[in-house]
């Protein structure tokens, strides 16, 4: 058993698990979604990111990119609620809660190809 | 330039013409649509002339016509379409002149070997043997350049799917300017391989090489030995002769046979399974056909005491025969030699349907003779293959077998004669090694430089002052205790050689490794070479933290460690 291999693993897929519970729900409706959910979210997943600054080999490469990728999705669909955040006295309105959990559904995806990834290469690797 | 100078008069004849019309047209006065005089400006006489000359036709701008108008542009009309057409026909025969094409083509072909990159070997000659060899470079990413003086075998190597590029030139070998213009005098030119089936143009190709590149290794096929002295003043000069290489490889099989085994194996021979060797018997040998191959194969096989029944019509006196039939080989020839009782039968006359003819008769005859069959033509390999004979030599093949072995892993000819030289039973600890480590597999050869674009993990590895020793190297990352399924043949280290090095050999920048083993640890092996993590993995054991805050903790980790020690 390897520490950064559980540790890494266990960040990865909480980041996964808090962008599946955000964006779960009906997509125009503000009330299925939680603005602190997301904000723990990007906080998870820049930590993933974080642990994985010095891996030098080819899936470390992909893992810092999908998590990335990941990162600045969700930050957006957090800077996008800020703005939206007055829209209506509930929230933001319908067509800004659209883009906000759009983005994070593609976060969820770019999380998904690290957890992938991960899998893959620990089952290659089996030792 | 050619091409300048040849159209230089149409390209005249059309400005004058052009000339022409244009001032016409400008200097004639029109009319507007109110009758005044009305001059067509320079420009508009260019649009006019240039769709009138070239029989588009939009019509009278811009304003309509004068009769005078008129009458120029008819004579215009004309002029200008036989201008035109004069001017494409030249064109168009100076592209169907056969010279001009050759021209063209010779001047692409250089082109195109002067933008090659990396090392390449020229092959002149692209019959049976040459499309084996270039099939064979292909597989080892190796790229050749052909030239052949047949155009329909050039056609057909363009039709060929390599891996790299083959340019071809259909061209004579032997005139220097082609070998230029296939880069006989670049430096990534590693040798040129002649083997057209003349030996008078192998002779003078390799000379023109040789005064073209001192430096050039050639590799010369020759069967007669007049060529072959000659050719071997030149300096730095292989001659592949098939047939004594096939007699010294039956040579090889009687008092190597373990040698013989695991060298035909190496070379993914047909039939030859690794440890199971040939059992050539020694007894009474019957040679049909003393040709070129029938005389290596009688010199080398009286070397081990065997004098053998000779079977050829024309034959003169031969020395240390046991008798000579001067008839074909038939049955009653056969028999007369005495085929009921011989241990071993060569069929080997240059007639592919003489030799399976002379192979039925011995099966019908003797079924437990050894029979070696002489195969004259790659068109023939399925009957051959279905023939089942003990050896088959095919002169393409042996030759390019060897040219291959020369050009991409000369170290595995090196080790053979080292085998040879130290007797069996190494052969055999060899041997039972390598099935040890690829079981059933067909063994597999490589060769890995420890330079910065292949081992990328190990050069790391020893820059940072660390040692790496073989048995590092080759561990398998599923099992530290085993070893992955291949062996190291020999290692290179400048003009050192260590053949058959041992597991504790320290490896060292610039090594040049002779690996044999299975496909899959030739893959396994690069990806250990090209991976600093998994380098570190085999040698301490420890899958290392490979971030930065991994590796932090770990170091807090040990410093406390230490600390409490």
């Amino acid at each position: 058993m390897n520490l950064e291999r559980v540790v890494f693993g266990f960040v990865i897929i909480l980041a996964l698990s808090f962008t599946f519970t955000f964006v779960m729900g009906d997509i125009d409706n503000p009330a299925h979604h939680n603005v602190w959910i997301l904000t723990i979210a990007i906080i998870v997943n820049l930590i993933g990111t974080g642990l994985k600054l010095g891996d030098r080999s080819q899936v470390g490469a992909l893992l810092l990119a999908s998590s990335l990728v990941a990162d600045v999705l969700l930050i957006t669909a957090r800077v996008v609620w800020i703005i939206a955040e007055n829209d209506t006295e509930f929230g933001p309105s319908t067509s800004s809660m659209v883009n906000i959990v759009s983005l994070s559904g593609g976060a969820l995806v770019a999380s998904i190809v690290s957890i992938v990834i991960l899998v893959g290469d620990t089952l290659i690797s089996r030792r | 330039m050619v091409v300048l100078r040849h159209i230089r008069r149409p390209v005249f004849v059309l400005i004058i013409v052009y000339a022409i019309g244009i001032t016409g047209m400008a200097l004639i006065p029109g009319e507007d649509a109110d009758g005044n005089t009305e001059y067509m400006s320079l420009f508009h006489a260019f649009y006019f002339f240039t769709y009138t000359a070239t029989t588009t036709g939009f019509g009278e701008i811009p304003n309509q016509f004068t009769d005078t108008q008129r009458l120029w542009t008819i004579f215009c009309l004309y002029m200008g379409v036989v201008a035109w057409l004069y001017a494409i026909g030249s064109t168009l025969r100076l592209v169907q002149n056969p010279h001009f094409l050759l021209a063209l083509n010779e001047h692409q072909f250089a082109n195109t070997v002067k933008r090659i990159k990396h090392p390449f070997f020229i092959i002149c000659g692209f019959g049976d043997t040459g499309s084996l060899l270039a099939r064979g470079l292909s597989d080892n990413w190796f790229s050749a350049v052909v030239l052949d003086i047949d155009p329909e075998r050039i056609k057909a190597l363009a039709l060929r799917d390599y891996h790299v590029k083959m340019p071809g030139l259909c061209a004579d070998a032997c005139i220097p300017k082609h070998l230029v213009d296939a880069g006989v005098k670049l430096d990534n030119c590693k040798a040129i391989v002649v083997l057209t089936m003349d030996e008078e143009v192998n002779l003078q190709t390799s000379i023109m090489a040789r005064f073209l590149n001192p430096d050039l290794p050639i590799l010369c096929r020759s069967t007669s030995e007049r060529h072959s002295e000659h050719l071997s003043t030149l300096g730095k000069v292989t001659v592949i002769n098939p047939f004594e290489i096939f007699a010294q490889l039956l040579s090889m099989s009687i008092t190597a046979p373990r040698l013989h085994n695991l060298n035909s194996s190496l070379v993914h021979t047909k039939g030859i399974k690794l440890g199971r060797p040939l059992d050539v018997p020694t007894g009474e040998w019957i040679i049909c056909g003393y040709g070129r191959m029938g005389k290596w194969l009688h010199k080398y096989l009286v070397k081990h005491g065997i004098r053998p029944v000779i079977i050829d019509p024309e034959a003169d006196e031969i020395a240390d025969a046991t008798r000579l039939i001067r008839s074909h080989a038939d049955l009653n020839s056969l028999r007369e030699a005495g085929i009921e009782h011989c241990a071993g039968i060569v069929a080997g006359t240059d007639q592919d349907h003489d030799n399976l003819s002379i192979l039925m008769m011995v099966r019908a005859l003797r079924p437990e003779a050894f029979t070696i069959l002489r195969q004259n033509s790659h068109e023939n390999q399925v009957a051959f293959d279905a023939a089942d004979a003990g050896l088959i030599l095919q002169s393409s093949l042996t030759t390019a077998r060897r040219v291959l072995k020369h050009l991409i892993s000369p170290q595995v000819q090196i080790l053979i004669d080292y085998l040879e030289g130290q007797g069996e039973e190494l052969t055999k600890q060899l041997v039972d090694r390598l099935k040890a480590r690829i079981g059933e597999n067909q063994p597999n050869l490589w060769r890995s430089n420890l330079c910065a674009s292949e081992a990328s993990a190990v050069i790391e590895h020893l820059n940072s002052g660390r040692r790496l020793t073989l048995g590092e190297l080759i561990r398998n990352p599923y099992d530290l205790s085993a070893s992955i399924s291949c062996i190291v043949l020999a290692i290179q280290r400048g003009s050192l050689r260590i053949m058959l090095p041992t597991d504790d050999e320290v490896l060292e920048l610039g090594d040049e490794i002779l690996f044999c083993g299975t496909e899959h640890s030739e893959i396994m092996l690069l990806a250990t070479m090209n991976n600093t993590y998994t380098l570190d993995y085999l040698i301490t054991g420890i899958d290392a933290p490979r971030g930065y805050f991994f590796r932090w903790v770990e170091g807090l980790r040990n410093e406390k460690k230490s600390w409490l020690e």
